[in-house]
């Protein structure tokens, strides 16, 4: 990418600049964050009462039935994991390819990612039949000499979940070994142990910054495929079945692509809000917005292309079941949430062809609230109009959402928010070594 | 031993053996009176096995914990090791049946078809589910005295017999029974002659008319399969009337295609409404309800003109002259007798409850009549075989009781057996007649309507806990023994009567009483042991096929054919019975609430069924509440928009709107006999259901009705298969498809096992009944989960039996009924997707479910496209006692884990292991899934499909078997065969009648 779209803060930053501006969030909390602290707070007791209460009583407290045995707890987990793409998208694959506007937002992307994960991993225990039996997915050795059935999508799922979290754990922790080191030299007390004991002893000095350079550039290495693999591997859990709507090549690339536009829309949603609450202008700018816009756009369009493909194939197909399955889903009970998918997905982004919008922050929020409801919507017609028209019509029918899944959905974003609140306010929401290098290279470069 | 060891767990055992017995004594276990603790007392105990028995006798909750004694055994009960009983219950519908009761640890816990004295291939829906009658929580329980408010004080039985005998003894007595037959009947007879009362046998469904109209009082006995051409004016024979287990098998006999040059037997059916015998048709007439004998009068005179035979009266009633009453047209009623005429042998069934109008004795003759006309007579229509008639009281000698009752001329009146409050028309006013009745007893298994407005109640044992007997078709004698000890502290109608006899009857109780009158029968003690073996004896063989009625005709003319129903104008109610509720018995069974109707596949409650054009008119649609009003009263229920009914008619079902009886009947779903006008037949007395005209308006509210069926129409896929039976003879001739090679394919069972499980299903064969629905719930503890939770698509049942509405070339449809289970592929897509391995496949090649296993993805359901799999949503439950109805070979499934069809594995397993014993292979034959064994019509066979001479081997060939969506190569090893259907009448065209009276409805 050229260097007159890299990163040019408007103001003239210094180091110093740098170091201050980014940790300054880093202090006590003020009522407004606690507000929202508590809030999500709130919102994670609402899902996590509505978990135990269908864990006491069955899974029948939720609306899924026969025979749309998957409903908002699969969509919810398929709608995380795809938002937990574009952090290492963003992290991974950008910096390989040394596009430099990534610097000011991989951090959050990352973090992001992370939680994400975190919220995506409880969906497929909390739609278990049986919870408590959980580890049967596992395979460890048991007495009985039972393993998980490795032809199972679901447990290809378990390993590419665990897989992806782990190694954007490490990646983001890597990232932040330097970073951890500058807040360490700033804080007393506890913190100091704690950020000290985080930043492995990290002094700078040139040795520590060329192994630093290697192991980030072998993690970005490693987590690439992931970006590729893991949403692939979630969207075979509905290719590798038989589900007229389901069973089709089209989805690993149909779901990164829709991965990576859902996750670009919530690094939007996240970093909007955030950058006006820590007056970070001067580090995430419009540019960096442009940028993530086209990649909104690209993907969006990928996106809006993959179901126009689906339903061409369909009638290629001159299968009357998958045809007639198509034709319901755009027609059927969930018209609805067909037509909103498509609304959100495919011609609202349209407008990033205009640089107007592709500037304009608030625009862009809006925007991005939209491709997020949109993607949501996406899966959830994927997932439930297929299964409510299966092949035999006599066993059709219709499934509606419960208060217990709504109320685990309103509490999985609480959970995914208030992780991201936390780290707001204990980690520095932005790379302040990387920004500091890009900053150095100015200054060398001006001199 | 140290003495306190040993102290302590006799005086548990002690303890908890009393006080389970909840009885106080008088069910007649033999509890120690007091809880003994000495290690000799608690030896004793142990030996005489009084604990095992008196927890089998009283059923204590916590059953499990108790002690069977593995040293000296109570005699019959084995731990783990079924019993089988032969006994009858007499109040499963229209007929007693004999029955064989599997007897477990000294409970009844599932019933099958004796049939080495009937010729029923399987049970009714309402037999099976006798067992939940039997182990129902809302049985009476204990002797009351009413209160007056609607509650009952409990009395013992000393004061019960005492207000009976002393109740008695005032004179002015009525006996007012259900159908009795063999020594039951004689023993009431007895009984009111030597107590000055008087017994009255009715039926709400009786067979008044058809008797009236046949001029014989013998009811008969129709040959099916000896037709090749069956026209129906109106009876629901293969589900609720006169002998079903008997006339489904003869009618399946008829329409058998695989047999050597057997005709398939076509069947029209006459009437305004396909119930479950119309919707096995092929054709349909759509004639106005109650009309259907003018019908059947006029195609008499065309086949009597057509064959040259002389009528011996009606010939007024010409095609043309019935045509506007009957709204069917002229040139379709001569085509229909130019039809039966032609046939070799036609045969023609009378009209049943819902077509019984204020003509009804008329219709019977016109029917009789008409098979005279086609040479059935004595042919096919015999009158020996027939069901024997126990009810001999009709609605008008009803009308005459409750008119006895309202002067005081009966002082007391006692009922047993039947629920005449709730079963008869509310217009008859017994309700209200009561109020002049001294001494109102109810001898009640329920607290039914009729117990509710009774003075007292005292609770009656079930058949299936008392001795008895009932005639079987045919002259055979079924003998019912107790197949377990009494539940509820309650006694035998017939014990009761005794001990509130004011004279001897010359035995102590029923249980003497019956085995002198059986040792008259049978002998000597021999004798009655075989009996008691066999469930009974068989009729002594008839010396020649003596036809009492003779060829020339029907019996003397008791009735003239002339009817009084012309053109109406308004909208037709049609009440009729179902196989789920019958006349409402069968309304607090959970079993038959959630059995779906066989037409509307709708569960738990009441529905009215209208033609799309009234629901049109109405601007209603499935579900619309609909109020639906005629002169005696009103009753709203939601619509269910129905193909299969006239557009001036709507249809709903007896049975519900219950105001007691049980958790699950009462306040459930409304009733339509309070439509009905106390109108009577004046020939035969029978109650007028058909030929009332209703308004029917929408109220605009949306109501309630569950479906379980997803869609009727199977969108061409192939699932529901029929084929004319002209293409199916020749490709019987040409060729042959060897479905069986393809279910054998390597993986499918493992190589070295003799066995590859399987099933046929004959859609040809099948009714549609639901009989296997309820066999498999009954065999394999299959909870129910009520209303709310079915309308969320979360009912249990393993087996659906869909139907299907096929479109016929002349834009009219034929039903196809098609039972769906699990499918047991050779390559099936449940099993690589479980991640846990809970479903997979076995050496045997069933696809099978391991709970323990199970972590509930679901993923299995998803990706089966038959949608077999049932997910426990919730942990059901099963209310003391019917716990014990629980199969003990099968698991209880907790919530969480997917449960399906297992071919009844446990079965498999029983039979695998008595053959390894005696080292040999299953036998064919040896092992029937229970929807197998449970099948009135014998359309499904289960087997291995490994033996190429088994029965399910050779069926798997024919040339009408197909997979459903064999497409996706899953291999499923259900062969079901295509329904064979005929071609209707050339000059008939569908709905064009019905298009005329739709006009009026309004």
């Amino acid at each position: 990418m050229a260097t007159a779209e890299m990163d040019t803060p408007r103001r003239h930053l210094t180091l110093a600049d740098a170091n201050r501006d980014i940790t300054r969030p880093i202090a006590k909390p003020q009522g407004r964050y606690w507000i929202l602290l508590l809030t999500t707070m709130a919102g994670i007791g609402l899902g996590a009462g509505a978990w135990f209460y269908q864990i006491a009583v069955g899974l029948g407290v939720a609306g899924i039935t026969h025979p749309v045995m998957w409903g908002v707890y699969i969509t919810t987990f398929v709608f995380w994991v795809g938002i937990a793409h574009s952090g290492t998208l963003i992290s991974a694959i950008l910096y390989l390819f040394r596009s430099g506007w990534r610097t000011t937002i991989n951090r959050s992307a990352e973090a992001m990612t992370i939680f994400a994960v975190m919220t995506a991993g409880l969906f497929p225990l909390i739609h278990l039949g049986r919870v408590w039996y959980f580890y049967y997915l596992m395979p460890y050795p048991s007495q009985r000499q039972i393993w998980p059935d490795f032809r199972s999508p679901l447990v290809m799922d378990v390993f590419a979940v665990t897989t992806y979290l782990t190694i954007s754990a490490l990646f983001w922790y890597v990232g932040l070994i330097p970073d951890l080191a500058v807040l360490r030299d700033k804080v007393k007390g506890v913190r100091y142990k704690i950020y000290g004991a985080l930043s492995l002893g990290w002094q700078g000095t040139v040795r520590e910054w060329r192994h630093y350079r290697r192991l980030y550039l072998y993690m970005a290495g490693i987590a690439t495929p992931l970006v590729l693999s893991v949403h692939s591997v979630v969207s075979w859990d509905f290719a590798l079945s038989i589900v007229p709507g389901w069973h089709s090549t089209i989805f690993a690339p149909y779901f990164v692509a829709g991965a990576i536009y859902s996750g670009v829309a919530m690094v939007m949603t996240l970093m909007i809000p955030l950058r006006w609450a820590f007056r970070l202008e001067d580090y995430v700018t419009e540019d960096h917005f442009e940028n993530m816009s086209k990649l909104l756009l690209l993907t969006g369009t990928i996106v809006g292309f993959a179901y126009a493909t689906e339903f061409f194939i369909a009638w290629y197909s001159a299968d009357p079941i998958e045809i007639e399955s198509f034709k319901w889903r755009a027609t059927g009970a969930y018209a609805l949430p067909f037509w909103a998918m498509v609304f959100c997905n495919v011609v609202i982004p349209q407008t990033l062809w205009f640089r107007k919008i592709r500037r304009s922050v608030r625009a862009l929020f809006a925007l991005a609230i939209f491709v997020n409801i949109g993607m949501w919507y996406e899966r959830f017609v994927i997932f439930v109009t297929s299964l409510a028209h299966e092949y035999e019509p006599g066993g059709w029918g219709i499934y509606t959402p419960s208060w217990v899944e709504i109320a685990i959905l309103i509490g999985s974003f609480c959970w995914f928010f208030f992780w991201f609140l936390l780290f707001a306010k204990t980690l520095p929401v932005i790379s302040i070594a990387e920004v500091k290098e890009h900053l150095a290279h100015e200054q060398h470069g001006e001199s | 031993m140290p003495e306190p060891t040993a102290n302590k767990p006799e005086q548990g055992i002690e303890d908890e053996a009393a006080a389970a017995c909840g009885c106080g004594g008088s069910c007649g276990s033999n509890v120690p009176e007091e809880a003994g603790t000495s290690r000799r007392e608690f030896l004793k105990v142990l030996g005489v096995g009084s604990a095992g028995a008196a927890t089998i006798a009283c059923g204590p909750p916590d059953f499990a914990d108790k002690l069977i004694p593995n040293l000296v055994q109570e005699e019959g009960i084995t731990p783990g090791v079924s019993e089988t009983y032969a006994t009858v219950i007499t109040d499963a519908g229209p007929e007693p049946l004999a029955v064989h009761a599997t007897v477990r640890d000294g409970r009844v816990i599932k019933l099958e078809i004796n049939d080495r004295l009937g010729s029923g291939n399987g049970l009714t829906a309402l037999a099976q589910s006798t067992l939940q009658d039997l182990y129902d929580p809302d049985r009476a329980q204990n002797p009351g005295r009413s209160n007056g408010d609607g509650t009952y004080a409990d009395i013992g039985w000393d004061e019960a017999d005492t207000a009976l005998s002393s109740a008695v003894q005032g004179g002015g007595t009525v006996i007012l029974t259900g159908a009795v037959t063999g020594t039951r009947a004689r023993f009431l007879s007895e009984w009111a002659a030597a107590n000055g009362a008087e017994h009255i046998a009715w039926e709400p469904f009786g067979s008044e008319a058809l008797k009236t109209g046949r001029g014989s009082d013998v009811l008969p006995h129709y040959s099916l399969a000896d037709a090749d051409q069956i026209v129906c004016f109106g009876a629901d024979f293969l589900g609720t009337w006169l002998s079903p287990t008997d006339l489904a098998a003869g009618f399946a006999a008829s329409r058998d295609i695989d047999g050597d040059g057997h005709p398939h037997a076509k069947l029209t059916f006459v009437g305004p409404r396909l119930g479950l015998t119309g919707s096995n048709a092929d054709e349909w007439i759509e004639a106005r309800a109650g009309t259907e004998g003018q019908v059947a009068m006029a195609v008499a005179n065309v086949v009597a003109a057509a064959r040259g035979v002389t009528l011996a009266e009606g010939s007024n009633h010409t095609p043309e002259s019935v045509s506007t009453a009957t709204g069917v047209s002229a040139e379709t009623i001569r085509a229909l007798g130019e039809e039966l005429a032609a046939a070799n042998a036609g045969l023609a069934i009378p009209p049943g409850i819902e077509s019984q109008g204020a003509d009804a004795a008329a219709a019977h003759r016109a029917v009789a009549l008409l098979n005279q006309a086609l040479g059935a007579t004595g042919v096919r229509v015999h009158d020996q075989g027939g069901p024997v008639d126990g009810a001999t009281a009709s609605f008008a000698d009803m009308q005459a009781l409750i008119a006895r009752m309202s002067s005081g001329q009966v002082r007391t009146l006692i009922t047993s057996g039947c629920n005449p409050a709730f079963t008869l028309p509310a217009s008859a006013g017994f309700a209200a007649a009561l109020g002049s009745v001294q001494n109102i007893i109810a001898i009640s298994s329920h607290m039914n309507e009729t117990a509710m407005a009774s003075s007292w109640i005292f609770p009656c044992s079930h058949d299936l806990e008392s001795w008895g007997d009932a005639e079987l078709p045919g002259g055979a004698m079924a003998l019912g023994q107790p197949a377990m000890a009494p539940i509820f502290n309650t006694m035998a109608l017939e014990d009761i009567l005794i001990a509130a006899s004011s004279q001897d009857l010359g035995a102590p109780d029923y249980a003497t009483y019956l085995k002198n009158a059986w040792l008259a029968r049978v002998g000597d003690e021999t004798g009655w042991l075989d009996a008691l073996r066999r469930g009974g004896a068989s009729a002594a063989p008839p010396a020649e096929d003596a036809t009492p009625v003779a060829d020339d005709g029907p019996g003397a003319a008791a009735v003239a054919v002339s009817f009084s129903q012309g053109a109406g104008s308004g909208t037709q109610l049609v009440a009729y019975p179902t196989v789920q509720y019958y006349d409402g018995r069968g309304a607090n069974r959970s079993w038959q609430q959630e059995m779906p109707d066989p037409i509307t596949k709708s569960v738990w409650t009441t529905w009215v069924e209208m033609h799309p054009d009234m629901a049109d008119q109405l601007g209603v649609r499935n579900g619309h509440m609909v109020r639906v009003e005629s002169g005696a009263g009103a009753i709203e229920a939601p619509a269910f928009v129905y193909e299969g009914i006239r557009a001036d008619t709507v249809a709903i079902p007896i049975g519900q709107g219950h105001t007691a009886y049980g958790r699950n009947a009462a306040g459930r779903g409304a009733n339509p006999l309070d439509l009905l006008a106390a109108n009577a037949d004046s020939a035969s007395g029978a109650l007028a259901f058909a030929g009332t005209d209703v308004t029917v308006t929408a109220t605009g509210a949306r109501g309630r009705l569950v479906l379980t069926q997803g869609s009727h129409d199977d969108l061409g896929r192939e699932i529901a298969e029929i084929m004319n039976v002209e293409d199916a003879l020749h490709e019987i001739e040409e060729h042959e498809v060897d479905l069986l090679s393809m279910v054998r394919a390597a993986h499918d069972a493992d190589p070295s096992s003799p066995y590859r499980w399987g099933m046929v299903i004959d859609l040809n064969s099948c009714t549609g009944c639901g009989a296997c629905v309820t066999a498999c719930y009954a065999e394999n503890n299959i909870p129910t989960v009520g209303e709310e939770l079915v309308m969320q698509r979360r009912e249990m049942s393993w087996m659906r039996v869909h139907s299907f509405h096929e479109r016929t070339d002349d834009g009219g449809f034929q039903t196809v009924h098609q039972p769906m289970l699990c499918q047991h592929c050779g390559d099936a897509p449940c099993e690589p997707v479980c991640p846990v391995y809970a479903t997979y496949h076995n050496g045997e090649g069933l696809n099978v479910q391991v709970y323990n296993r199970c972590v509930g993805t679901r993923y299995c359901s998803n990706n089966c496209p038959y949608k077999v799999r049932r997910f426990n949503w919730f942990t059901y439950e099963f209310p003391y006692p019917l716990n014990l109805q629980l199969n003990p070979d099968v698991t209880v499934r907790e919530k969480g884990v997917m449960d399906k069809c297992s071919f009844c594995v446990q079965r498999i397993n029983s039979a695998r292991l008595d053959a390894k014993g005696e080292g040999r292979l299953v036998e064919d034959g040896e092992v029937q899934s229970a929807c197998s064994q449970g099948c009135p019509t014998n359309a499904i066979t289960f087997g291995n499909l490994k033996d190429p001479n088994s029965a399910v081997s050779r069926k798997a060939k024919s040339a009408r078997g197909y997979h459903v969506l064999d497409e996706l190569g899953v291999r499923p090893a259900i062969t079901y065969l295509e329904d064979v259907t005929h071609a209707h009448m050339a000059a008939t065209g569908h709905g064009d009648d019905a298009a005329e009276g739709g006009e009026e409805a309004h």
